[in-house]
């Protein structure tokens, strides 16, 4: 149960007549995981595709065009599209589309290129504003050579000394010239410019004023920009009407097209064919009548075996007569959890998909996860907001990590609610609690001992009335103990973790391995457990104990023999994990430290607020509520990433090193997947 | 508030245990972290892989924590 679903092996040989028959059936079943034929095998090649690849290829490439011009993007259709109508009516819209979208297209991209010319133009132009001269004036000299351009310093002074024969225009800034030299000066006259800093900007051919020129360029633009928009509108138009049927026919014809691809990845003969894959136990029968009943006795399938759970073999059990043949593939991993746990199956994937022959931890996670979660915020005013908020997220978020988030809040946000109010009694780090008020027959220290938190800031002081007293543990009053019971958290989620790995070792490889990899540590932990009492009563609380103490010597005598033990299965290696074991365990002490944490700054917001601003009246209370608040929204998240992230790293650096292996193939059947057509009862067409 | 001054000089003790173990722990897990963080942009699958091997310097401030509880319970 615990386990991945068993899974079997089988073989389907059939007439080729009957190929494609058969993979609508395997598909529609989502029951088997191909395995890829290797073309080592006698006898056999690969297949070839079905005839009607080609022909749906090519729609397919057509499509995929029109999506890319048009710029198709995903998005949820209100109505699937019926089969038969992409069918009757591909071919059509493709003929349609391809005229249509051609014509849209050029025309947009024509427009495009005339508006990018226009702008190089007007770009070139846009210097010569700055001088009184037209653009024909520039060109077409024969005794004259024209430098135009760019200056750094005004080179007016420098020309005057150097040149005789010129004429220099400068812009108002002195930043752009135009010189009109003699050729025989040409050279000189470019010295002096280049000792300027000057950088050539070339006339273009035109004539005319130049702003004149670009108050015509920016007139046509304008229209373009115009007809740009209505092409665009045209294109826009096409996409409305055709973006339902090109989503929905580019999807189907893919599933058509990985149909009829199938073949390639089987064996056949000339006249036959060979599938090979991998079937849960349960489905086998399924998928055997399914073929059975529709293809008679042109395909028949043969169930090889049901993997083993075994990994590798041992020598022995090879001389016993186990074939090799179990060791040559690993069955991929089918999750047997079903909701809720699946909710967490997310963070176990994170790590690793579980191997065939391994406990899911999933379920762990499912479990104790949330419980921590919940132990480390432990707070009403906390736990109630994560229920609602996780529920927010399970109701509206789509992705599997916000998925996971909001089932983590609100898992966490019902156990941190149940803390809140059973165990620890307090909201917003204040406990309900009621304030002392010595009655007669009554003396203070009798309410001390019934209720220690009296003089305290509580619910009860601030609202004036006697709540009850909630909870029994103070998280900033008893650290002492909750340091305790989070270490004894410690030693039974470990054991938890290493009983799962005694039986992971011993469904892969048996008891004996099991003994000296897992067993032999179980010794080491629950023998530190009574040495754990020991060393309490010997070092905290200061009892008279010696070695010959009962609880020393059950420890002791767990903890020798569990070294040896894992001695023989690990080697000098076991000696190195020991303080790894302890450290494990003091490790869980985070529990108790962050629950502290959260309540030792909510102590001090509350008292910020309530205790030293609220107290002045007036505008003053409008601060307190605000520094209560902010203090307290401070705290909520930082409760989200310390509790989730302390919480989650507990199970993967903590527990699941002590059974986990992973690295499993996940169970990924053949199966179409329609987001945008539908059959409605109709067997699929082509 | 009255504090004898050996009971002080435990806490600063206990303080120091803590504090400089996990500064040594932090300065040992940062270029691990690092690396781990580069590996997974890489291959997603070494995320299991990189958090054992950030959080083993962890035991060092683990220890400083026992050496701080158990100064605390002498104070």
């Amino acid at each position: 149960m615990l386990l991945p679903d068993k899974m079997t092996k089988i073989l389907i040989v059939g007439s080729k007549t009957r190929i494609k028959e058969t993979i609508d059936i395997l598909y529609s079943l989502e029951a088997l995981q191909l395995i890829d034929f290797s073309s080592e095998e006698e006898g056999f090649t690969l297949g070839t595709p079905l005839p009607v690849a080609s022909q749906a290829s090519q729609r397919l490439l057509k499509l995929r065009a029109a999506e890319k011009e048009l710029e198709v993007v995903d998005k949820t259709l209100t109505e699937k599209v019926l089969l038969s109508k992409i069918e009757d009516e591909v071919d059509d819209v493709l003929i349609t589309l391809e005229a249509e979208i051609t014509g849209a297209v050029e025309s947009k991209s024509s427009i495009l290129n005339r508006i990018h010319e226009l702008d190089a133009s007007k770009k070139a132009l846009e210097p010569f504003t700055a001088l009184p001269l037209d653009m024909d004036q520039y060109k077409g000299y024969q005794n004259l050579t024209v430098f135009t351009g760019t200056v750094r310093n005004d080179p007016t002074a420098e020309m005057k000394g150097a040149l005789d024969r010129y004429e220099l225009f400068t812009s108002v800034d002195a930043k752009f010239v135009a010189v009109f030299v003699a050729k025989s000066e040409a050279a000189e006259a470019q010295r002096v410019l280049m000792q300027q800093g000057f950088a050539e900007i070339t006339a273009p051919i035109g004539n005319g004023n130049p702003a004149d020129s670009i108050k015509a360029i920016e007139s046509e633009l304008e229209a373009l920009a115009s007809s740009l928009a209505e092409a665009s509108e045209k294109i826009n138009l096409l996409r409305k009407k055709y973006e339902t049927f090109i989503l929905a026919s580019e999807e189907h014809l893919s599933i058509v097209v990985e149909k009829a691809e199938f073949p390639l990845r089987i064996g056949s003969t000339e006249h036959s064919f060979l599938i090979d894959g991998w079937v849960p136990q349960k489905s086998l029968a399924k998928v055997q009548q399914a073929l059975q009943s529709q293809l008679g006795d042109d395909v028949h399938l043969e169930a090889l075996e049901v993997a083993p759970r075994k990994e590798h073999i041992h020598p022995e059990e090879a001389r016993a007569g186990v074939s090799e043949a179990h060791i040559i593939e690993t069955p991929p991993t089918k999750a047997s959890v079903k909701k809720p746990v699946n909710m967490f199956s997310f963070l176990t994937e994170l790590i690793s998909t579980p191997t065939y022959g391994e406990i899911d931890p999933t379920i762990i996670l499912a479990i104790v996860f949330p419980l921590f979660f919940g132990l480390m915020v432990g707070d009403v005013g906390y736990g109630v907001p994560f229920i609602l908020l996780g529920a927010l997220g399970l109701r509206k978020c789509k992705s599997d990590e916000w998925r996971t988030i909001s089932t983590m809040l609100f898992f966490g946000g019902i156990w941190a609610t149940t803390f809140g109010l059973f165990l620890f009694g307090e909201a917003f780090g204040m406990h309900f609690g009621p304030v002392w008020i010595v009655e007669p027959g009554q003396t203070l220290a009798q309410l001390k001992l019934q209720y220690p938190y009296g003089t305290e800031l509580s619910w009860s002081s601030m609202t004036s009335m006697q709540l009850p007293s909630l909870g029994v543990l103070s998280k900033l009053h008893d650290v002492k103990l909750l340091l305790y019971i989070s270490l004894w958290i410690g030693f039974a989620h470990l054991f938890l973790g290493f009983s799962i790995g005694v039986y992971n070792e011993t469904v892969r490889h048996g008891f004996k391995h099991a003994f000296f990899h897992k067993v032999g540590w179980i010794m080491i932990l629950v023998g530190g457990a009574f040495m754990l009492l020991f060393v309490v009563d010997l070092l905290i609380l200061n009892k008279p104990v010696g070695l010959d103490d009962l609880r020393a010597m059950i420890g002791l005598g767990l903890i020798i023999p569990g070294v040896v033990i894992s001695l023989v299965g690990e080697g000098p290696q076991a000696i190195l994990e020991l303080p790894t074991l302890l450290s494990n365990v003091i490790s869980y002490t985070r529990l108790a430290a962050i629950g502290m944490s959260k309540a030792g700054m909510a102590l001090a917001f509350n008292m910020m607020a309530i205790q030293m601003i609220a107290p002045e009246g007036g505008v003053l209370i409008i601060a307190a509520i605000l520094v209560f608040m902010v203090g307290h929204l401070m705290i909520f998240i930082l409760a989200v990433i310390a509790a989730g992230i302390h919480g989650i790293r507990l199970h993967y650096v903590e527990q699941f090193q002590k059974f986990y292996i992973g690295g499993g193939l996940k169970f990924d059947p053949l199966k179409v997947v329609r987001k945008y057509t539908t059959e409605r009862g109709e067997k699929n067409g082509s | 508030m009255v504090v004898e001054i050996g009971s002080g000089l435990i806490a600063v003790g206990a303080g120091l245990a803590v504090g400089l173990a996990g500064l040594g722990s932090g300065l040992a897990e940062g270029p691990i972290g690092a690396a781990g963080v580069g590996a997974i942009a890489e291959n997603p699958k070494m995320f299991g892989r990189s958090i054992t091997m950030v959080v083993i310097p962890e035991t060092i401030v683990i220890f400083g924590l026992v050496m701080a509880i158990l100064l605390w319970i002498k104070m």
